[in-house]
């Protein structure tokens, strides 16, 4: 099994879109039962565990036959704005991709592949972008044109000259 | 101290030690089954029993060997002879097997679930899928709407998904800031529990009291009843003085008010606090402290235990010495900032992250007293961190 994200960093802002990829590989499509793909935050440390899925998606074995195991298949979701990734002392949150793969004979398997989600505004124009099909990934932040940051600048580097000149 | 697979040897009633699951998951779900079709089974029997014992058998008139009319005049199939013991023999049944029944079809609705399917189907999937573009492909299981928040959590967010709510604290308004804070209430079982305790003792020490001392009056003395008056008589006098100590604990100390310009924070935030003691003491120091806990609910053997973790503590004001009279109560306003690489407030079932403010007074001869002020800490919205921790 194979998951691979949009972003090389494997980080993600609360709030915004996820793109990703899965693939099974090196198991004939006859053998496999179902799939089963989720989007999920769970925690670690030492407290019990407390699990909760933001995406799911099951297929079953007729529609893996039709989707075919050639190409990798999409995943697409907008991230919750909460909870962020944390590390702490007692407790750790751990936002991942799992696929779980059931296979005729009811054995499983199952893959992970953990990300980050912090802690960003998200951009108005990115969300609205987001809505369409062909989804972008995530949209890097906007900066503001030189024009319009240019009298800004000028009137810093006057105050600079004048508190020089004093 | 290393202990051998071999010798061991498995005991019910002992604690299970290292691993948390001694057993595999086939076991666990094995034992489930049989619990809830032993429940379903001892239903119907019982059921069964007293509707013989109660309506069939009068009704037929059929004569029965002695071994079942043994059976039929049993406790049990008479509800203890009572006139309402055999309707609540047949309740109790059908509570068993409906129990049984809807135990028994839940397992075997998740059988073979994984732990992500029974989450999804549990309704837990968050609303923001819906605005996911469709894929193409099969059906999808995550349409379960779900909302996990305060829909007037945030402008541009509608819900934050295991962030504790604080419409109470938000609906309190202050005199002189906009919020006033809910102080968490401690103490007041154990006052309770203190007077609960000095008022049966008491009690049995004055008829106690009264059996010995007319024991004395008509000339039948009991000197083992007066011996023991007297170490009663200490455990009373200790009950009633622990009464007045919770009693002073409480009353003597004044009420303390925390007010604060906007809730809920948010990580790098600049805050106004405003703090008002009231009360007629004298106070060595009077703390603020801003905390953030870390706590875990662990089951250890068949315990459920609990861990916290003081992950930041921040002093707002230390002040020293205070004098409060009731014409003039101490108030104090100040600023604070709250850092900006901090985590917000988290809860879930087992694990949460907890602020709150503490105000602490250390007095004399008052007791002294400690103030916990739960808050609320939003993901920081606005700014984007460089690093996920």
């Amino acid at each position: 099994m194979n998951v691979t994200l949009c972003r090389d960093d494997a980080t993600y802002s609360a709030g915004g879109f996820l793109r990703a990829n899965w693939r099974v590989s090196r198991v004939s499509i006859e053998e496999l039962s179902s799939v089963e793909v989720s989007v999920l935050w769970y925690t670690e440390g030492k407290g019990d565990e407390d699990l909760s899925v933001h995406y799911f998606r099951r297929y079953d074995g007729a529609q893996l036959r039709r989707l075919g195991m050639v190409d990798s298949q999409p995943i697409h979701c907008r991230l919750p704005p909460s909870p962020l990734s944390y590390r702490g002392h007692l407790l750790s949150i751990q936002w991942g991709i799992r696929v779980r793969v059931f296979v005729e004979e009811g054995r499983e398997a199952v893959a992970e592949h953990p990300f980050y989600m912090v802690a960003r505004k998200p951009d108005p124009e990115a969300l609205a972008n987001s809505s369409r099909i062909d989804l972008p990934c995530i949209e890097p932040s906007v900066k503001t044109p030189l024009h319009r940051r240019l009298p800004s600048v000028i009137r810093r580097w006057r105050d600079r000259q004048g508190n020089s000149a004093n | 101290m290393r202990r051998s697979r071999s010798v061991w040897q498995w005991r019910p009633w002992s604690k299970k030690l290292g691993r948390r699951l001694r057993t595999g998951p086939f076991r666990g779900v094995l034992g489930e089954l049989a619990f809830y079709l032993g429940l379903i089974f001892a239903g119907v029997f019982i059921f069964t029993l007293v509707l013989v014992a109660q309506w069939m058998v009068p009704g037929i008139g059929i004569e029965l060997p002695e071994e079942a009319r043994v059976v039929l005049d049993s406790d049990l199939a008479r509800g203890g002879g009572h006139h309402w013991g055999r309707w609540i023999v047949a309740i109790i049944s059908v509570a068993a097997i409906g129990s049984g029944a809807f135990g028994l079809g839940y397992r075997l609705m998740h059988l073979g679930f994984s732990q992500e399917r029974i989450s999804a189907q549990k309704g837990r999937l968050s609303r923001w899928n819906a605005a996911a573009p469709p894929a193409t492909g099969p059906d999808d299981e995550s349409a379960a709407d779900n909302v996990e928040g305060d829909p007037k959590a945030s402008d541009e967010y509608p819900s934050l998904p295991a962030v504790p709510r604080g419409p109470a604290l938000d609906e309190s308004l202050g005199e002189r800031l906009r919020y006033r804070l809910a102080s968490v209430s401690t103490g007041r079982w154990a006052v309770f529990g203190a007077a609960s305790l000095a008022l049966i003792w008491n009690s049995v020490c004055v008829v106690l009291l009264a059996v010995a001392v007319s024991g004395w009056w008509y000339g039948r003395p009991r000197p083992v009843l007066a011996m023991l008056l007297v170490p009663f008589s200490g455990v009373a006098v200790w009950a009633l003085k622990s009464f007045l100590r919770q009693v002073r604990q409480i009353a003597g100390v004044g009420p303390t008010v925390v007010e604060i310009s906007d809730h809920p924070l948010e990580p790098g935030g600049a805050y106004q606090l405003f703090i008002l003691q009231m009360g007629r003491m004298r106070l060595r120091t009077l703390r603020v402290v801003l905390v953030c806990e870390e706590e875990s609910f662990f089951r250890q053997g068949t315990d459920v235990r609990s861990d916290q973790h003081v992950a930041l503590s921040k002093e707002l004001l230390a002040e020293g010495p205070v004098r409060v009279d009731p014409q003039t109560p101490w108030e104090q306003q100040l600023e604070f900032e709250l850092p900006a690489n901090v985590m917000h407030s988290f809860s879930a079932t087992n694990n949460s992250v907890r602020w709150r403010l503490i105000v602490s007074g250390e007095a004399r001869p008052w007791p002294s007293f400690c103030r916990s002020f739960p808050l609320v800490v939003h993901p920081p919205l606005m700014v984007p961190p460089n690093s996920p921790r």
